[in-house]
């Protein structure tokens, strides 16, 4: 792959106030066209390092850069390189959608004419056409979300980066914004995404970055960080006749040892344990269990999600950190 | 029973950082003035005359104190709960609207109170020097500024239930307290002594002022000196306590659902309506506010169009509103002024003619710049602003444009009474143009001052307040030591004050009675531009400050 796809690239971030390290050598590398999940609890340094990535903050050491542009000498450069939608929408008073969007037009410099056929055009690729003439500050938060996404399109960035794009959001103006982001990544842009609900970033991030106490825990495709964090794989075992249940159990128990954490679930006519051997090892399993007469009609591993992924993140402080090398071994077709 | 809202509203504001430095500022100036002219030498003033020019400073002191700070915790008390969601936990508690109100009306009465407390000091030593009455002097002082704190405070709470914002709820509350102490005592200043309603209206409106009370408190006469009427006090404290009343009842019907039934605006386009309304409303309206907005031009400065598009009162609609009640009010006086020529003379038509335009500045001026770049940094639309290729200067360029345009279009619609007086008086041509120049540098000192202010502070509410309290403490403060010109301070020390001041300046111009004896121009123009200028370079290295990375 060549090296000028790589559009985000961020090399042995720190960031300390004072005494407080917010970031520390955070490394990343992200191609062209992908959407990079950005997870970690409250305080990790998410913020931080977008703020740092968008101009707004400076790093204390390390650096940062899009499409090739430092995020801190060529600061003018970076704001047209990049839209960004801040956690906070920015509202004015007694400003209608196209007005709005008309002054941060005229603040790119876009040209008039231009300007309003962009208005329309992304008013048209966000959906939000008909809240033209709607004052701003009247505005659903899901509709704001909308327009906020629409002024970041404006000048036509090359990437775009959200910090909590679907917080506070519904249902469904929450499955709105997942379409949306896929299309946007689907017209080319490179997207950062930051959130705490993380069914929806797993649903739309092709690569994902969990970042706790400003280091970098995991990065890479969701089957990566999987297999970076050490999750051990959760098999699910139908057995078609209930008494077998117990004596199911037993044999798991008995050939895997307590670790396995096997429960029974009577309802589902299931027995699940946690699996971290290779597949022969689990065909193994699965022989000693025909072997002994149970009557299994299903053995079948559960996806493991980004939620469970993270929390083991979380809850085991003592992964190691990722360095730039393998960060950028692990984006998807990178090379180290 | 205990009411929980008393003890935290009381004890909270007590914790915040402002009101201590409210309380230590308070004390240390009362302190200040009292040592200052506490008797240093072996003779004793027999008459107490020397006191008494203490204690009339430290009554119009206290009171400007309790007028500026008194309504600033009340202004935001209710609004505040409301926009973080507070005040829908309140109303859904058992605690009923009578209930709610009085713990809120208690806990900012309280710190009133305190002021007034942290003052008695001042007061005792002024007691001490002699010459001033324990229950006349300063019995009467205090019950004056009480029902000033209740009146005032029950104002700030009522405006704080129907406001959307906080800072509006400040700026509302101001406006109201500046016109209903300083306006008012306008008319009877015209009227007085003159037969009919008119006159009769005037001389009941001036005890609304609390400044009038005072003044017959203090034996300093009737306002404009000319008849010396008597029953103001009563009338002032019967009129406090009855608004009071009514104020109280407004805020507590307001206290349930109907604060929070409000839909939002569906905000119809003239555009998309009819023929027939679409001609009514641009007939009718002029320049019509709900018709579609063309872009921004290339040729102007965006954030000077947004301030105008964004801002309540900065659509075109409105400033014309604005324009026309100035000129209506500044014709008005010129009429006033040919009429009763005779009776007052050009020059206290022209003092009162200057002090009310400076009085429509420092009304106008914290209301459009001290929001100016606090409400961006509030509402998280720096952030947005800094995102842009719009360097500082261009962004703080539009933000002063737009409030030197809407304060030059108020001040310009007030000129016809200047240019009446000149026809009237040709040999005040020189005056009224120097005038004009006190006028143009009081607006550009206030706006230097006001958006210096919203520089410093996120939060619109603390930075309009500041805005507030520090320019009309800028031009009341050195009128207090003019009020005690000759004693007990000397013509040097106040004209060294007044020096500062761009209203006295004015008035000494224009040869207002009590200002004539003072050369001031052109230092204070000097003094005046030179802090002005002074302040727009704070502001524009605190703007490019606050648009670097952190």
């Amino acid at each position: 792959m060549a090296s000028n796809d790589l559009v985000v690239s961020v090399d042995r971030l720190t960031k300390k106030y004072g005494e407080f390290t917010a970031l520390d050598d955070l490394s990343f590398t992200l191609e062209r066209g992908h959407i990079l999940g950005f997870i970690g609890p409250n305080g990790a340094g998410k913020t931080t390092t977008i703020k740092i990535l968008v101009g707004l903050a400076r790093p204390t050491s390390g650096s940062a850069s899009i499409a090739g542009a430092d995020c801190v000498r060529d600061a003018r450069k970076i704001k047209r390189l990049v839209g960004f939608m801040p956690d906070k929408f920015g509202a004015y008073d007694n400003m209608r959608v196209n007005e709005y969007l008309d002054f941060f037009g005229a603040a790119f410099g876009i040209g008039r004419r231009k300007r309003a056929k962009r208005i329309d055009e992304v008013m048209e690729i966000t959906g939000a056409a008909y809240m033209k003439d709607r004052y701003v500050s009247t505005l659903s938060h899901g509709m704001q979300q909308r327009i906020g996404i629409a002024r970041t399109l404006l000048h036509d960035p090359e990437v775009l980066i959200f910090d909590e794009p679907a917080n506070g959001l519904d249902p469904q103006a929450r499955i709105e914004m997942r379409t949306l982001l896929l299309h946007l990544a689907e017209i080319g842009k490179t997207l950062i995404v930051t959130s705490h609900i993380l069914p929806e970033l797993s649903r739309i991030c092709d690569t994902v970055a969990i970042i706790t106490e400003g280091k970098l825990r995991a990065f890479g495709t969701l089957d990566e960080i999987v297999r970076q964090v050490g999750q051990r794989r959760m098999i699910d075992v139908l057995i078609s006749e209930q008494s077998q249940l117990e004596r199911a159990r037993q044999i798991l128990e008995a050939t895997l040892g307590a670790s396995a954490e096997v429960v029974v679930s009577v309802a589902e006519h299931a027995v699940r344990f946690r699996a971290g051997g290779t597949e022969r090892e689990l065909a193994e399993v699965l022989a000693k269990l025909v072997h002994e007469g149970i009557s299994v009609s299903q053995f079948r591993e559960l996806q493991t999600d980004l939620e469970e992924a993270f929390l083991t993140v979380t809850a085991n402080k003592q992964v190691k950190q990722v360095d730039a090398a393998e960060a950028l071994a692990a984006t998807p077709g990178g090379e180290a | 029973m205990k009411n929980p809202i008393v003890e935290r509203e009381f004890v909270g504001l007590l914790r915040t950082r402002k009101a201590l430095a409210m309380q230590v500022c308070v004390a240390l100036a009362f302190a200040a003035l009292v040592v200052i002219r506490w008797p240093t030498d072996g003779l004793v003033d027999l008459s107490g005359e020397q006191s008494r020019e203490v204690f009339q400073l430290f009554a119009y002191g206290l009171m400007a104190t309790i007028v500026l700070l008194g309504p600033t915790f009340p202004a935001s008390s209710i609004v505040s709960e409301k926009t973080r969601g507070t005040l829908a936990l309140l109303l859904n508690s058992p605690m009923s609207a009578w209930s709610i109100f009085w713990g809120k009306w208690l806990g900012v009465l309280g710190f009133v109170l305190l002021l007034l407390v942290v003052s008695l000091p001042g007061a005792a030593a002024c007691y001490t020097m002699g010459g001033v009455d324990l229950v006349r002097d300063i019995g009467g002082l205090y019950g004056v500024l009480l029902v000033v704190g209740l009146q005032y405070t029950a104002l700030g709470l009522a405006v704080s239930c129907y406001a959307n914002s906080t800072d509006s709820a400040l700026r509302i509350t101001y406006g109201i307290v500046l016109l209903a102490s300083v306006l008012l005592l306008a008319p009877h200043y015209f009227f007085q002594g003159q037969p009919g309603i008119v006159s009769w209206l005037a001389e009941w409106a001036r005890c609304i002022s609390p400044v009038s009370a005072i003044m017959e408190l203090l034996g300093h006469g009737d306002v404009g000196g000319l008849i010396a009427k008597k029953g103001v006090l009563p009338r002032f404290i019967g009129l406090g306590l009855l608004s009071t009343a009514g104020l109280v009842l407004t805020t507590v019907s307001r206290l349930n659902y109907s604060i929070f039934d409000r839909s939002r605006s569906a905000g119809n386009i003239t555009d998309d309506r009819g023929l027939a309304m679409r001609t009514a409303r641009r007939v009718f309206f002029l320049v019509d506010p709900q018709r579609r907005k063309r872009a921004i031009a290339w040729y102007t400065n965006a954030v000077m169009v947004k301030e105008f598009r964004s801002r309540r009162f900065g659509r075109s609609h409105w400033l014309l509103r604005l324009i026309a009640g100035c000129a209506v009010i500044s014709l008005g006086l010129a009429c006033i002024s040919t009429v009763g020529v005779r009776n007052w003379g050009v020059e206290m038509i022209g003092g009162l003619m200057v002090t009310l335009q400076v009085l429509l500045i420092i009304i106008l001026t914290p209301s459009l710049c001290a929001s100016l770049i606090s409400a961006e940094r509030e509402s998280g639309g720096w952030t947005l602003l800094q995102m842009t290729p719009l360097s500082p200067g261009a962004i703080l360029r539009g933000k002063l444009y737009s409030a030197i345009a809407t304060l030059l279009m108020a001040l310009a619609a007030t000129l016809p009474g200047y240019l009446a007086m000149v026809y009237i008086e040709p040999a005040m041509y020189e005056q009224v143009r120097q005038v004009l120049v006190c006028l143009a540098l009081t607006a550009f000192f206030s706006i230097s001052l006001s958006t210096l202010v919203s520089s410093f502070f996120d939060k619109t509410a603390v930075a309009t307040t500041t805005a507030y309290v520090l320019l009309a403490g800028f031009c009341t403060g050195t009128l207090l030591i003019w009020l005690g010109r000759d004693a007990p301070f000397g013509q040097s020390t106040v004209q060294a004050a007044l020096m500062l001041n761009p209203m006295a300046a004015a008035l000494s111009v224009i040869g207002a009675p009590g200002f004539t004896q003072y050369d001031l121009v052109p230092a204070n123009w000097w003094i005046v531009g030179a802090a002005s200028m002074m302040m727009l370079a704070v502001l524009r290295y605190r703007v490019w400050r606050l648009t670097l990375p952190q």
